[in-house]
């Protein structure tokens, strides 16, 4: 009959050999090799300040016809700290999920519950089908005022320990990145480029819950970010990039009136449209590149802020409104 | 239905809708702003919970994405019309406790209730077109204010303009529903249209 014992990390452990006498002659070993008679009290297996690299299977054999007496997996870890808790809305009106963790391991098997309340009802968080440590809730009312209290208890042999969050609705809304960004050059526009996303898949309704969208680029030689909020459409021009560099840029998404704006989105990389072919002016472009890293002129920090009437910034403007007619368009045919 | 159904009338409710929804926007934000000017003025903790105040119509719905337009829309008119009289209230009550003490909170108590007056209206335009008008509201005098200490009623106008702030959040969800295509005044929009 086999046996399982959990101990601490330090903890001074006491193995009797199953019911044999304390002056019983007998031998132990751990994981097939013997233990030397020094560890030993009588019968007993004495082990001090026990340490992870202890774990391991135990037996003991009666001295003289080695039966098998006694044999124990002794599983040396420590009780849970307290566990880190997060929980979000990237699906809403759908529902939240949270998700947690815990900040050291155990090294032993640890259990979780979680529970949420809302008000005075308990929530039912089904488990994630691929993730262990998360769970979905499904909302039963929208707009509620009454906050959300979740609280998950994780346990194990040596202990327990729990952590408690409470939000509000809104506050836990924040969409999946943007996905599938492209950006590509604008043939014969040297200071363009045109980007376009889609709306996060794990977004339910985007017609009923728009998004709204922030995009950044900038050329890689550059540290300075240049910023774009876009309250309606899945793309946008750019067109003050300098002409023949590499920029890299990334769109991030939020609800259009609650929540926190997501992580932004996988980086794309793409250089304006230029004059010559590529291979007959590799010379001059590192050249080109060079020089322009050791020019000390920094470009202003704009935020441009994209509305269907406001337009900033010349340039800029002949787009916007074309956009704008555009997106105008759209919209009545879409009665 | 048929009237509702004609493409000038479909032309119109959107329009109503789109309007709508901005004014619901920029009603939420000013209620926003409202409540960080009450709460320090009315000298309040922003992190004090209410408990669900008696008379103040609740933002909380369940099965929201069922609901009919015609059902969004009476919702709307009954919260918003409940809010009128609130607001009135507080408006009432502030001049009462402050007199002119606090002009900017007066003025932005004054300002919310105009708009939500005008939203209300607004509503009953919408119901209008749904070919079916809007319940007439009860011309007798509203219920007085229940008799609460200054403490009882700072909490009680915490608690209506935090369910405002929800209402018009839900406001804009529920035009922007009843602004979709082919969504019929009695019929509940499923999750994804199949032409």
């Amino acid at each position: 009959e086999s046996h399982t014992q959990y101990e601490r990390v330090g903890a001074d452990v006491t193995m009797k050999c199953g019911s044999m006498d304390w002056d019983a002659a007998v031998t132990w070993t751990a994981n097939g090799t013997d233990i030397d008679e020094s560890h030993l009290n009588g019968s007993y297996l004495i082990l001090k300040n026990v340490d992870l690299t202890q774990s391991g299977q135990y037996s003991c054999y009666e001295g003289s016809s080695w039966h098998l007496k006694y044999q124990t997996s002794l599983r040396v870890g420590t009780p849970p700290k307290e566990p880190v808790l997060m929980c979000r809305s990237n699906n809403y009106p759908k529902g939240f999920y949270c998700s947690w963790h815990l900040p050291t391991p155990t090294y032993i098997p640890n259990s979780f519950n979680i529970s949420v309340i809302h008000g005075t009802s308990e929530m039912v968080c089904e488990k994630d089908v691929f993730l262990k440590n998360r769970c979905h809730i499904r909302y039963l009312q929208l707009f509620s005022t009454v906050k959300y209290k979740v609280t998950l208890t994780v346990t194990n042999a040596l202990g327990k320990n729990s952590t408690t969050l409470t939000f509000d609705e809104f506050a836990i809304v924040k969409p999946d990145p943007p996905e599938s960004v492209v950006a590509k050059p604008v043939p014969n526009n040297p200071r363009r480029l045109e980007v376009s996303w889609q709306n996060p898949s794990s977004w339910p309704d985007p017609e009923s819950f728009p998004l709204k969208f922030f995009l950044r680029y900038r050329p890689l030689i550059l540290d300075q970010w240049q910023h774009v909020e876009l309250s309606d459409g899945t793309s946008h021009t750019i067109t003050d990039a300098y002409a023949g560099k590499e920029y890299i840029i990334q769109v991030a998404a939020k609800d259009n009136d609650i929540g926190t704006w997501s992580d932004w989105s996988v980086a794309v990389h793409a250089t304006p449209w230029t004059e010559e072919p590529k291979h007959l002016t590799t010379e001059a472009q590192v050249t080109e590149t060079t020089s322009a890293s050791t020019s000390s002129f920094m470009p202003p920090p704009t935020t441009k802020i994209y509305d269907k009437g406001a337009v900033v910034g010349s340039g800029a403007v002949a787009v916007c409104w074309t956009a704008g007619l555009v997106l105008a368009a759209y919209g009545v045919l879409f009665i | 239905m048929a009237a509702a159904d004609s493409p000038s009338s479909a032309l119109r409710r959107r329009d109503l809708c789109s309007r709508g929804i901005r004014l619901a926007g920029k009603m939420r934000s000013d209620v926003v702003d409202l409540l960080d000017t009450y709460v320090e003025r009315q000298g309040l903790d922003a992190s004090l919970s209410v408990a669900a105040v008696e008379g103040v119509p609740t933002a909380a719905v369940e099965r929201w994405d069922e609901q009919t337009g015609t059902q969004r829309l009476l919702e709307n008119l009954a919260a918003y019309r409940a809010f009128r009289v609130l607001l009135a209230q507080m408006l009432e009550e502030q001049r009462e406790q402050l007199g002119e003490a606090d002009a900017p909170l007066g003025r932005a108590l004054a300002s919310v209730l105009l708009q939500v007056s005008a939203f209300a209206y607004h509503l009953e335009e919408l119901l209008r077109l749904e070919s079916r008008g809007p319940p007439s509201e009860e011309r007798a005098a509203p219920p007085p204010a229940p008799h609460l200490g200054l403490f009882e009623r700072k909490l009680r106008g915490l608690g209506v303009l935090r369910e405002l702030a929800q209402w018009a959040v839900r406001s804009v969800r529920d035009l922007r529903q009843l602004a979709k295509p082919g969504t019929g005044s009695s019929s509940a929009p499923g999750p994804a249209e199949s032409p």
